[in-house]
């Protein structure tokens, strides 16, 4: 039997426990002498679905990264386009229109730095290049010979364009862009149209197409030639390409049908990957060999499909939500802090004002020591062990400026408001508190800071508004969410003394939980025109939707951070007690035991 | 096949759903202790150890309008001060199950 020593011309290292899990031990292979097993730490592969191109389109070009690319030109159902979209990461939005309309043009470059260059028209083999800034193109130096379905790879100010057809035949030879020119290079060893490209002006990659047959070869360019490099294992023609000429990948094309095979090239071979989910020729793509993105083709007709290629040792297990011990009261319009271990409850209404408190410990509500003084929309803050609650709704219209102190088993009187209001949100601690927005009974702007004993006006919000959600610090809090005379979007930020504008929720909404930090936030349920059990975690600039909430609910209480938030009580129809813990997304590094089958 | 079980079960709270089971099926809950469940073999297995009572879909949706219909009558019944006042409860509006 051959050895591993003899395989790979070292020995297995022999260890009692399993190594740290992390990129620094990526394709170390090992022998757990404790649990008498041979492991590894391998990469995962996977293609994921993305978001649609706006137009389906089939031989058109990529540039860019997996999270930020460009696709433009190509034909569309019924028409050769000009038309460009930029991808997010998620979506696809239109930028500027190409001058010229072609497909089987090559692309190179970045979103903001683009480069287009050949493809034909159905009249002309194109020599055009234009240069794209984020949302213009313009027009750059012309190729000396115009083609289609030519290598392109590099930068705008460093392109690299080979082979390809001319109208007459495939050809070799190889121009290289600095920005305003084209000169020629090293011609490529076998002239080729329809091949995969990658790389750089100096250090290319052309991979697979056709002759007049599907060849697998693999050329090598150095800025002066090209060397033939491993061929690929599925001969293909028209797959895309990304990432380097060491480090490529290769998907897409069709060698007896449409594939959605991927092969990986490390710089002189080819290793089969995990495929496409959608078989397609005509595919355009970019980004790198860990982090590929591919979008548009053709199977029986042009598709939009956009997919993601990671490769990482992580697991990503999705963000969720799950049932936690039910309050003994169920209420809403109630006030909240705390963590999601150590919560805490207060206030709210049933068919009354409530000054009952209860307190969560991971798995169960118990009471504690009661509100001085009932009320509903209630403003929080603290923890359970050193709660804030301020303002609310008692049989005042607008609302009461009392503030009360939690210390773990029983409320004693804070500091009254400078205005008194109702459901107002509130951040911070019971010694460095703030308190903002709310309706008094009109929507109210005012941001009050607290000191342990004692509120002082702070910067007025940007937009007055209700039954909003906070959530960070004193000097970092958040405002999303919340209502003037219709429901609201807008996110604030505070820094100790103004509030500036953040990133909008994607979904406008009132009577929300919230959680977290200025950079971490974590907003929950709330009320659209119906109730809603959205999720979406703030990163301190935008908003992104995460795992729904599971009973769609508003007026509910909300405490914790962005990774371990918990979501109570509120309303469906009636009042509920339900209570919802929110695990984050989170990654896990997991060995491979390697068997010998 | 359908995509989704409809049943009533009532929530026991702590456990009554866990992380894994929202990543594993859909699971969303609605008035009248309504639960509506991806028809998978987990969603079902789900449904039938939280002592679930199996309904159809006209079924479930009859318990939700009911619900509905309910807290309709209470909200007309609330006091036009209290209908009035800013951030009031709107009237409850039907929910249609998917």
């Amino acid at each position: 039997m051959t050895t591993y020593n003899e395989l790979a011309g070292f020995r297995v290292n022999y260890v009692s426990s399993d190594p740290t899990l992390n990129s620094g031990n990526e394709g170390q292979v090992w022998y757990n002498s404790t649990s008498g097993t041979l492991k590894a730490l391998v990469q995962i592969k996977s293609w994921a679905s993305g978001g649609n191109l706006g137009t389906a389109r089939k031989q058109f070009a990529g540039a860019g990264t997996q999270t930020e690319a460009l696709g433009f030109g190509g034909e569309d159902a019924t028409v050769i386009s000009t038309a460009t979209e930029e991808y997010n990461g998620a979506s696809w939005t239109a930028g500027g229109n190409l001058a010229t309309a072609r497909y089987t043009l090559a692309g190179a470059g970045t979103q903001t730095t683009g480069l287009a260059f050949g493809g034909y028209n159905n009249v002309t083999y194109q020599v055009a290049t234009e240069e794209y800034d984020g949302s213009a193109w313009t027009a750059g130096g012309s190729l000396a010979t115009g083609r289609q379905a030519l290598i392109g790879t590099g930068t705008q100010t460093a392109g690299l364009a080979a082979g390809g057809y001319n109208g007459t035949t495939n050809v070799a030879n190889t121009e290289e862009y600095d920005g305003s020119a084209w000169t020629a290079g090293g011609s490529l060893n076998t002239a080729r149209r329809y091949s995969g490209s990658a790389g750089t002006q100096t250090a290319g990659l052309g991979f697979s197409g056709n002759t007049t047959v599907v060849v697998p070869n693999t050329e090598e360019y150095d800025g002066s030639t090209w060397t033939n490099g491993g061929n690929v294992n599925t001969a293909r023609y028209s797959p895309a390409g990304a990432g380097s000429q060491t480090a490529a990948i290769g998907f897409g094309g069709f060698s007896t049908a449409n594939t959605g095979a991927t092969e990986e090239y490390d710089g002189s071979v080819w290793t089969n990957s995990t495929s496409l989910t959608t078989a397609r020729r005509y595919i355009a793509g970019c980004g790198t060999r860990s982090s590929a993105l591919a979008f548009g083709g053709f199977t029986t007709t042009v598709v939009a499909n956009t997919e993601e290629f990671t490769s990482s040792i992580n697991v990503t297990t999705a963000a969720a939500w799950a049932a936690g011990g039910n309050m003994g009261t169920a209420r809403r319009d109630l006030g909240g802090a705390g963590t999601q271990t150590a919560g805490l409850a207060f206030g709210g209404l049933t068919t009354t004002n409530q000054s009952a408190t209860e307190e969560y410990d991971g798995s169960t509500w118990t009471s504690g020591g009661s509100l001085g003084t009932a009320r509903r929309e209630i403003g929080g803050a603290g923890t359970q062990t050193a709660g804030l609650g301020f303002g609310g709704y008692t049989t005042s219209t607008s609302g009461v400026t009392n503030t009360e102190e939690y210390d773990g088993s029983a409320w004693t009187g804070g500091g009254n408001l400078g205005t008194a209001r109702y459901a107002p949100a509130g951040a911070g601690t019971q010694t460095a508190g703030l308190g903002f927005g709310g309706a008094v009974p009109s929507a109210s702007n005012a941001t009050e800071e607290y000191d342990g004993s004692a509120w002082t006006g702070g910067g007025n919000l940007a937009t007055a508004r209700f039954r909003l959600a906070g959530a960070g610090t004193q000097t970092a809090g958040l405002a999303f969410g919340g209502q003037t005379t219709v429901s609201l979007a807008n996110t604030e930020e505070y820094d100790g003394s103004a509030w500036t504008a953040g990133g909008n929720l994607n979904a406008a909404r009132k009577g929300l939980g919230g959680a977290g930090t200025q950079t971490a936030g974590l907003a929950f349920g709330g009320f659209t025109t119906t109730n809603v059990a959205n999720t979406e975690e703030y990163n301190g600039t935008s908003w992104t939707a995460s795992t729904a909430m599971t009973t769609a609910r508003r007026y509910l209480g909300g405490c914790g951070i962005q990774t371990a938030g918990l979501a109570f009580g509120g309303r469906t129809t009636v009042d509920v007690a339900n209570t919802e813990e929110f695990t984050g997304a989170f990654d896990t590094a997991t060995a491979s035991t390697l068997t010998t089958s | 096949m359908a995509l989704f079980i409809y049943g009533t079960a009532t929530n026991t709270g702590k456990g009554f759903f866990t992380a894994e089971d929202r990543r594993n099926f859909f699971l969303r809950g609605y008035p009248g202790n309504v639960w509506v469940v991806g028809n998978t073999e987990k969603g079902a297995l789900w449904l039938a150890e939280k002592n679930g009572v199996e309904k159809t879909k006209a079924e479930a949706q009859a318990i939700v309008n009911a619900e509905v219909t309910a807290a309709q009558a209470a909200w007309d019944a609330l006091p036009e001060e209290q209908k009035n006042r800013p951030g009031s409860n709107q009237r409850p509006t039907a929910i249609t199950l998917p």
